[in-house]
């Protein structure tokens, strides 16, 4: 029982860390914290459900087309809601604002669209096949899954680390003073952090349509509210930092909802939230912005 | 008269309004980054609903228990929260909206859950809100003028110069903390004695955008920065009646726009500009006088 | 015993040294310059005795007391008083206010009062004004005590920083680069002003690239370059002092 909770939890967290990693490279890199990505994430799954539906498209199509939708969306929100912020050297908080009303734009037109229906994907976009494994219940879908996340963190790390282009992302993460004195093109890096950013979300979110059979408008909030938790958790701006805390957070839910109480759940991760701040503002693997930044000798 | 009464229940919602976002403005001007105010507000709301429909406290009593309640719970949360800064307090805020909202969910012995609190006795009017209103306006107007606003002023603009000249930042961040709460008490506390009844949801993520929202676009230096704000918020909704079903996009396109084009908000930007104009013609007369004489 | 005195003080950055083995000190009374090409370290310096910096060696004394660890707010209350180099006011705020802000460590009104609007609240901020516009008057920028900070010239700025600086009274007072972007009639008004406060027993520590300035100023000078002290002493000698006038075409 213990196990088979486990193994959910991780198949869970694992597309938490995946949300929380967009989340947190878009802080890492431009100090921004995208209010917006949740709505990001519910039209992911939107496009990836509209792909599988009216298209009929198979499953990886799907995906891909999520994944597309996600990053075009989170490209658009940064013309709109933070590069003129940007260019107004504005303070953090005001693109905290600002993408509280993207998010809130972005919410209730998919609310008029659906007419606050639940949607579901239809019975055969993944085959259901469940293995016995150790005595565990093991669905392909949550293999699947787990081998997606893989797949796909791997796949930003070598981005990041082992192209050209990534290097110049990780300059600008680093200082962007002195990557414009690299000449590096700050349009060409935001473009790229937004869209991969948008992509992981779009990706997540067909991934939780699919695990718990649900696509609707309100399906981006609770997810955005635990990458509170995970990026903090794990430190903002970090990558191991988000997928360790992204797997902790989903065992925790997971275990809470099932010996304690469903409605708990909620309380226990926020409660863990703030006992991070409390004792660690810096999150678990520390954060590369220095945390909670205070006036004290540096 | 008789058409201006169809909108006493807008006007007592305006007014309601204000005294939440009089609990935003509060930390935004002391740079704080609190989005907390809706928790404090369903600390003060159920605290009233609780006493008044379970053991009969008259609702005067039950206000003044609930500011209060609502004060107290802001200084517990400043206790972890005056340490953080930035985006973290405003994601740690989160969090205790958060918090609070399932707690009142689940506690259903104490809040009855989702199903909320009915039949509160309609203690607060038009009179009672505008009383409100005046009063913790005058109260921040003086608080304003005081050292602690100097204070106030100082940290939000620059934390290093604050310190420099010897200012707490702890210490304003937490007496913020403590006002907002106060704050939010009474509004939450006067929104239950006016609306029959609360349910856990009203003091949800929407709350927050929505208070959030009244202070940006009115203004988070002048006190009658989020009064501006909660007219305008209130009202509209009436004025976009045909378009019901895009309000939410006419609220957030609006936040959007006044952060980006007018970051100062409405009240702050135009005092600035008549107080300029003021002293530009201030100088043009006394230059011409020099000239003449 | 001086009222400032850094021992081997020292400050690296990325495991570079921007400061390094630096002794140095400043009097009650005396105006002591500090001086050296652009990136000799002395910002850094100011920023390690005013707080915001943490020291990688050495020890800063005020008034014999070690004060190399303590925080910002509390050197202010200490009596460390500065001004930024580049410029920091709340430029939406009045000069009157922004000088007002200065007098924080003055107030003695309890929270409670401010918070309530008490009558003393009131009697303190009046009294408060009433020493702003003394100090107003002092700089000659009475005119202007209405105008909001950001809106006035840089040499104006520069002011309104130094009387918020004096405004807390402090036993020591760094300024850094007070008369950068004044012309030399308005630098030698303020030199004046600067001489008046060390006659009253504040001791300060001046950085200036206006050598001029220094030389009509300060009673002692001190020389930095890549973060080391290269020469010290009265203006005349150190000016002249081939090491010194090396550093400066070196750089």
């Amino acid at each position: 029982m213990l196990a088979q909770q486990l193994l959910n939890g991780v198949v869970v967290g694992s597309v938490y860390g995946l949300f929380a990693l967009g989340f947190t490279l878009l802080f890492g890199v431009n100090h921004i914290m995208n209010m917006a990505h949740g709505a990001v994430f519910m039209w992911g799954a939107f496009a990836g459900l509209f792909a599988a539906t009216m298209l009929d498209l198979p499953f990886i199509a799907a995906l891909a087309i999520g994944a597309l939708a996600g990053g075009l969306l989170s490209v658009l929100l940064d013309w709109v809601a933070f590069r003129p912020l940007r260019k107004r050297k504005a303070p953090e908080f005001s693109a905290i604002v600002s993408s509280i009303g993207a998010n809130l734009i972005l919410l209730s037109l998919a609310q008029q669209m659906t007419a606050t229906r639940v949607m579901r994907f239809p019975f055969d976009t993944f085959p259901i096949r469940i293995y016995e494994v150790f005595g565990l219940r093991v669905q392909l879908l949550q293999l699947v899954i787990i081998g997606i996340v893989i797949l796909m963190v791997v796949g930003l790390v070598w981005y990041l680390q082992r192209t050209s282009a990534g290097r110049q992302i990780r300059t600008v993460a680093y200082s962007e003073s002195t990557s414009r004195l690299l000449g590096i093109n700050p349009f060409s890096v935001n473009f790229q952090v937004f869209f991969l950013s948008g992509a992981l979300a779009g990706v997540a979110g067909v991934l939780i349509g699919l695990v718990f059979n649900s696509v609707h408008f309100m399906m981006g909030e609770p997810l955005l509210l635990r990458a509170f938790v995970v990026i903090i958790l794990g430190g903002l701006g970090s990558i191991p930092g988000a997928l360790v805390a992204g797997l902790l957070i989903g065992i925790v839910q997971v275990l809470t909802v099932s010996y304690l109480s469903a409605g708990l759940a909620d309380v226990v991760v926020f409660s863990l939230l703030f006992l991070v701040l409390l004792a660690r503002p810096t999150g678990l693997f520390g954060s590369v912005h220095g945390g909670a930044a205070r006036v004290a000798r540096q | 008269m008789s058409s201006l009464a169809g909108y006493e229940p807008l006007f007592e919602l305006a007014l309601l309004n204000m005294v939440l976002a009089f609990s935003q403005y509060i930390p935004l001007r002391a740079g704080v980054f609190s989005l907390g105010s809706a928790a404090f507000a369903a600390v003060g709301a159920y605290a009233a609903a609780i006493l008044a429909t379970r053991y009969g406290v008259p609702p005067v009593v039950c206000v003044v228990i609930a500011v209060v309640a609502g004060g107290i719970f802001g200084a517990l949360a400043a206790v972890p929260l005056a340490r953080l800064r930035g985006v973290f307090q405003a994601l740690a805020t989160l969090a205790l909206v958060q918090i609070v909202l399932s707690t009142a969910l689940n506690w259903t012995a104490l809040t009855d859950g989702a199903l909320g609190i009915n039949s509160i006795p309609k203690a607060v009017h038009l009179t009672e809100a505008a009383i409100a209103v005046v009063f913790v306006g005058y109260v921040l107007h003086v608080i304003g003028l005081s050292a602690i606003g100097r204070g106030f002023d100082i940290i939000r603009e620059d934390e290093t110069v604050a310190v420099s000249l010897g200012y707490s930042v702890r210490k304003h961040h937490m007496i913020a903390f403590v006002l907002s709460g106060a704050i939010a008490g009474l509004g939450g506390a006067m929104h239950a004695f006016s609306s029959y009844s609360i349910t856990p949801n009203e003091f949800g993520f929407h709350m927050v955008v929505m208070l959030l929202a009244m202070v940006v676009l009115g203004g988070r230096v002048s006190v009658f920065g989020p009064v501006v704000g909660a007219i305008i918020l209130t009202g509209l909704p009436e004025l976009l009646r045909g378009f019901q079903d895009y309000r939410s996009v006419v609220q957030g396109a609006l936040l959007m726009a006044s952060i980006t084009f007018l970051p100062s908000g409405v009240v702050d930007t135009t005092r600035g500009w008549l107080r300029r104009r003021a002293l530009t013609r201030g100088q043009a007369g006394a230059d011409a006088a020099e000239v003449t004489s | 015993m001086s009222m400032l005195a850094l021992q081997g003080v020292g400050r690296d950055f990325g495991g570079l040294p921007a400061v390094d083995s630096l002794n140095m000190s400043a009097e009650r009374g005396r105006i002591t310059g500090l001086i050296g090409p652009n990136g000799a370290g002395k910002t850094t310096v100011v920023n390690m005795i005013a707080g915001l910096l943490k020291l990688s060696r050495g020890q800063v004394l005020l008034d014999g007391e070690d004060v190399s660890t303590r925080e910002a707010q509390e050197l202010s209350r200490m009596g460390i008083a500065r001004t930024f180099q580049n410029i920091r006011l709340v430029r939406d705020a009045s000069v009157r206010d922004n000088v007002l802000a200065g007098f924080h460590l003055h107030e003695k009104t309890s929270t409670l009062a401010n918070l309530l609007g008490l009558p003393s609240a009131f009697r303190e901020r009046r009294a408060l004004l009433a020493r702003t516009d003394e100090l107003l008057d002092r700089f000659g920028m009475t005119a202007m005590a209405d105008w909001p900070a950001g809106s006035l010239s840089y040499g104006h700025q520069r002011r309104i920083e130094m009387m918020r600086a004096l405004a807390t009274e402090p036993r020591l007072l760094l300024l850094d680069e007070p008369v950068a972007g004044m012309n030399d009639a308005e630098a030698y008004k303020l030199a004046a002003i600067f001489r008046e406060v060390a006659d009253d027993g504040v001791a300060i520590l001046l950085i200036e690239h206006n050598m001029r300035f220094v030389r009509r100023l300060c009673d002692h000078v001190c020389v930095l370059a890549s973060g080391r002290l290269i020469a010290e002493g009265d203006a005349e000698s150190v000016i002249n002092d081939p090491r010194v006038i090396e550093s400066y075409l070196g750089s």
